[in-house]
């Protein structure tokens, strides 16, 4: 049998075929008169004597996965799999929560150091004060951003974030109706309930309008009552539309809890979660230095106000000082947590998405105030410029809401699905997500509304691209 | 080998003042954007640093920190292995890195043929049925088995199942994922071997309970020889059984949760697989079940049809979506990889050297340190500081006076002064040699002595209390 050829494979081995030269066993175990003389301490005869318990009748006869591969077959197996990507030469118009941006080098750089990509959850503060203090950062960088009080040390996406912040809010109040927007992902909204699923609240839906694409807060006033838990509001919301009214919900929230998921990139121009009001601000943290990567990982932004930390999932670091009096960081309240609390724990979240936090502590430093100013302001050009010349040069287009866009732009056109994947496939272009795909509700008069994203990267040439490609159509 | 970790004086981000350096095109006023006046940000109050301080501060961050390339990590139950340097490299490929989660599937058979590809591995490794590679991580994994179990018993009406039995050697995220799905907790206690109680077990399930969930082998480090018998108890009474994948490692090859006749299954691949542990995460905890529960996984999996790989949404009872996308692509791509590279028999390998790692060290510590239940051990031992008169904690600061890392400590909890330690297969005789001398040099010192532990870190130890005293969790 060639090396990396097995006995026989559910997958198949497409690796190019290299001998491999074998020191050992494999590149990360001892050699095999090491491992023989270990065997001989022990008293055994052979590696198999140290699985003696385990009854044959459950014992594994083989393993149909091929044999081993170099180090080199492997990387060229997976350029050659890479290759089956393609998206290559096409101009991506795809947004929707996540964002194609520029990633400073630095970033990468940063959180590709061994030290921080190679450790673990900082159980021994001593040996991990480079962490705790990037951590502590990281909460308080977030805090300044969302103008919230605390913010945890990360969740894992922006959906699990707003799943937790529902249950938290049940935790701080135990009511038991939860209102989201109509308009809500059916992404987002499962997410939500599989949260929910074992706490007693019941998802209700109220309105948003669609001539402005703004919350109906008439609609929302009606629903409220003394037993609502919390109230959901996005800014920007599945229509890509930056909603004043958000602002005003704290007015009329009565006991229960506002939970705001925001984009964190239209917080250097737009008004931040705690600055109306908000207990709970969470959002999707991808677009701050961190990879597409065909879905993660990614990070979940948790920020809430003071008086409920004890009620927070997640891990937060604090600063305290060592038997010296040297500042000194490490985790508190670990007392809510998994490892202590058990089954009265307030989340289940162990791992988290630490070095993505790092990733997006490091874009905000290296980008600065006035850099994510420009990353936001050069957004919202590339949509205005997007959604006006679309519906001034289509026939037939328009834009249904009349809110202003940050990246995401819902137009409508004439043709539809079919036409526009052809048009769009036949012009090298990525996006326009029928938006009854996206929401929770669709819409049999949505059929012709669909969703193309900027951001800073977009240039006038693609979106002339676009344009052009839609009136030929 | 002496060991001094770096020290700075790090001076917090926002206390440079050397403005940023990075150029971005700045666009025109944003005055001029349309924002609703309502909404219109007021101050942004951003650290505003030059990029070589950014970097230069991340780098010294980093010096001051351990990591797996650093040295020994024996770190019990979070299997720290080395992480392979080509997986990374993978990952970093524009193909792979620059897709985006919404793509159409035509553009991204890459992406698909990895998850697939992924999938029938896990499938293979473990002797289950399907897979679905969505959850975030093990908890998140424990989490939608959790749900999946809810939703099968909701599905055939069996509305009185509310309970989740576990063993008191379970990881805690067992009892806080059952808790979050709406079960009530019933700990089972551990017999005179570590092993699962089948008489508290036999008393603890009937027609309420919904899942018994375990790990195999446990915490200990013991291989519950007795599975088949608790498989049959739990199936008896209608329950599922449910396999925390955590331990892994230690029976690749050997024997799977399919053979051992588990329903649910997580996979923690960055345990397992090798794929690196983030300082805290990320990581990704895919679940496999058997084929009565494949219609309740989360959506979507990666489907192949007519050499075509396709999203695979037709799970008509699944439980939708536990979180905003497929999964974390970079992390299973990372799996894939280090799967492709040892292939069979290199994994069986690799988990046959940890277990005679953490034999080998077991063996050389023991009669210094009390090593409870005695048996043999599979990817991780625990032993107890009480016979020494020192306090694990203690002898966990030695440890890190010479530059390698302490076992888990405290953990688990039904052993008092724990040390938990899994050497994993990446660690030469030379360190295991190393390590059991560290351990052993420990109890030279007085336990007042220890208390003065570590002295070669930028810290000394860490006042705790003080830091939940004043919460202060930001500048």
């Amino acid at each position: 049998m060639l090396p990396g050829e097995g006995v026989g494979s559910l997958v198949p081995n497409h690796a190019v075929k290299t001998k491999i030269f074998s020191f050992g066993l494999s590149q990360f175990v001892p050699r095999q008169d090491e491992v023989n003389s270990m065997i001989d301490f022990l008293g055994l005869h052979s590696l198999d004597d140290l699985f003696s318990e385990i009854p044959s009748s459950v014992r594994k006869k083989n393993t149909m996965i091929h044999g081993k591969n170099s180090e080199y077959a492997v990387i060229r197996d997976a350029e050659n799999t890479a290759s089956l990507n393609a998206f290559d030469g096409y101009t991506s118009f795809l947004g929707s929560g996540y964002y194609d941006r520029i990633v400073p080098t630095s970033v990468d750089s940063i959180i590709s150091r061994s030290e921080f990509i190679t450790s673990y959850t900082p159980y021994q503060p001593e040996v991990s004060q480079g962490l705790l203090q990037a951590l502590f950062e990281y909460q308080s960088v977030m805090s300044d951003l969302t103008g919230m009080d605390v913010t945890n040390s990360s969740m894992y996406d922006g959906h699990t974030a707003l799943g937790e912040a529902v249950r938290m809010a049940h935790g701080v109040n135990g009511k038991q109706r939860v209102l989201v927007p109509s308009n809500i992902s059916s992404t987002k909204l499962s997410v939500i309930g599989n949260y929910a699923a074992g706490i007693n609240v019941r998802i209700e839906k109220y309105k948003v309008s669609n001539d402005t694409g703004y919350i109906d807060m008439d609609h929302l006033g009606s629903l409220m009552g003394d037993d609502v838990s919390a109230i959901v509001t996005e800014n920007p919301n599945s229509y890509g539309i930056l909603d004043p009214n958000v602002s005003r919900v704290h007015e009329i929230k009565k006991n229960a809890l506002l939970i705001s998921y925001f984009d964190p990139v239209s917080l250097a121009l737009v008004r931040p979660p705690g600055d109306y009001g908000a207990d709970i601000a969470v959002g999707e943290g991808q677009q701050l230095g961190i990879h597409l990567s065909y879905g993660g990982p990614y990070l979940g932004i948790f920020s809430f106000k003071r008086e409920h930390m004890r009620k927070a999932p997640g891990r937060l670091i604090g600063e305290t000082t060592d038997t010296n009096g040297k500042r000194a960081f490490v985790m508190t309240l670990q007392t809510r947590e998994q490892h202590i609390r058990r089954e009265r724990a307030t989340s289940n979240i162990c791992t988290n998405q630490a070095l993505m936090a790092i990733a997006a502590l490091s874009y905000l430093a290296i980008l600065g105030p006035n850099g994510l100013k420009g990353v936001a302001t050069s957004t919202m050009e590339n949509s205005r410029k997007l959604r006006s010349d679309v519906v001034s040069l289509v026939k037939g287009s328009k834009a249904p809401f009349s809110g202003t866009n940050f990246s995401d732009v819902v137009l409508r056109l004439k043709m539809n699905e079919e036409d526009l994947a052809a048009t769009l496939r036949k012009n090298k272009i990525l996006g326009g997500i029928p938006l009854n795909r996206i929401l929770s509700e669709p819409d049999q008069n949505r059929a012709h509304d669909f969703v193309f994203s900027v951001t800073e990267k977009t240039d006038q040439s693609q979106i002339e691209r676009l344009v052009s490609a839609l009136e030929v159509a | 080998m002496s060991y001094h970790q770096a020290e700075y004086d790090e001076p917090l981000l926002n206390q440079f003042k050397s403005g940023s350096t990075y150029r971005v095109d700045s666009g025109h006023d944003p005055a001029d954007l349309g924002i609703p006046k309502e909404i219109v940000r007021g101050n942004l109050n951003l650290p505003d640093v030059a990029e070589y301080d950014v970097v230069r501060h991340f780098t010294r961050l980093s010096q001051m920190n351990f990591g797996v390339d650093v040295g020994f990590y024996p770190l019990g139950s979070c299997t720290m292995k080395f992480n392979p340097k080509f997986a990374d490299q993978i990952t970093s490929s524009h193909a792979f890195r620059d897709s985006h989660p919404l793509a159409p599937e035509e553009y991204v058979q890459g992406n698909l043929r990895v998850v697939y590809e992924l999938q029938e591995y896990l499938k293979e490794l473990s002797d289950m049925d399907f897979v679905s590679v969505q959850p975030l991580a093990g908890a998140h994994g424990e989490f939608s088995a959790i749900l999946v179990a809810r939703k099968y018993f909701e599905d055939t009406n069996q509305p009185e199942r509310t309970e989740v039995v576990i063993p008191d050697s379970a990881h805690g995220t067992n009892p806080a994922s059952a808790a979050m799905g709406g079960f009530r907790v019933v700990e089972i206690p551990s017999d005179s071997e570590g092993k699962v109680n089948l008489k508290a077990l036999e008393a603890a399930l009937s027609e309420k309970t919904a899942v018994f969930m375990i790990t195999n082998p446990n915490t200990l480090g013991i291989f519950d020889d007795q599975i088949e018998k608790i498989a049959e108890m739990v199936h008896n009474v209608g329950a599922v059984l449910y396999y925390d994948g955590a331990n892994f490692n230690a029976i690749l090859g050997r024997t799977s949760p399919g053979l051992m006749g588990f329903d649910i299954v997580h996979f923690n691949l960055h345990k397992t697989f090798a794929t690196p542990h983030g300082g805290g995460g990320p990581g990704a905890g895919p679940i496999a079940v058997k084929s009565k529960f494949r219609d309740y996984l989360p959506v979507p999996i990666v489907g192949l049809k007519d050499g075509k790989y396709f999203l695979d949404f037709s799970a008509k009872k699944s439980i939708g979506r536990v979180s905003g996308t497929i999964g974390s692509f970079g992390v299973l791509l990372r799996a894939w990889s280090y799967i492709r590279y040892h292939g069979a028999d290199g994994l069986k390998e690799n988990s046959s050297i940890a277990v005679l790692n953490t034999n080998y060290l077991k063996k050389k510590i023991e009669g210094k340190y009390e090593v409870p239940f005695y048996r043999l051990k599979k990817h991780e031992f625990v032993l107890s500081t009480s016979n020494t008169g020192r306090r694990a904690a203690d002898v966990a600061k030695y440890v890190l006076d010479h530059g390698m890392h302490p076992p888990t400590v405290y953990f688990p909890m039904l052993v008092h002064e724990s040390m938990m330690i899994e050497p994993t297969e990446s660690v030469s005789r030379q360190d295991l040699d190393r390590y059991a001398g560290i351990l052993m040099e420990a109890l030279d010192e007085s336990p007042e002595e220890l208390k003065n532990r570590p002295v070669n870190t930028p810290v000394t130890r860490i006042d705790e209390v003080k830091a939940a005293r004043d919460l202060k969790v930001r500048w």
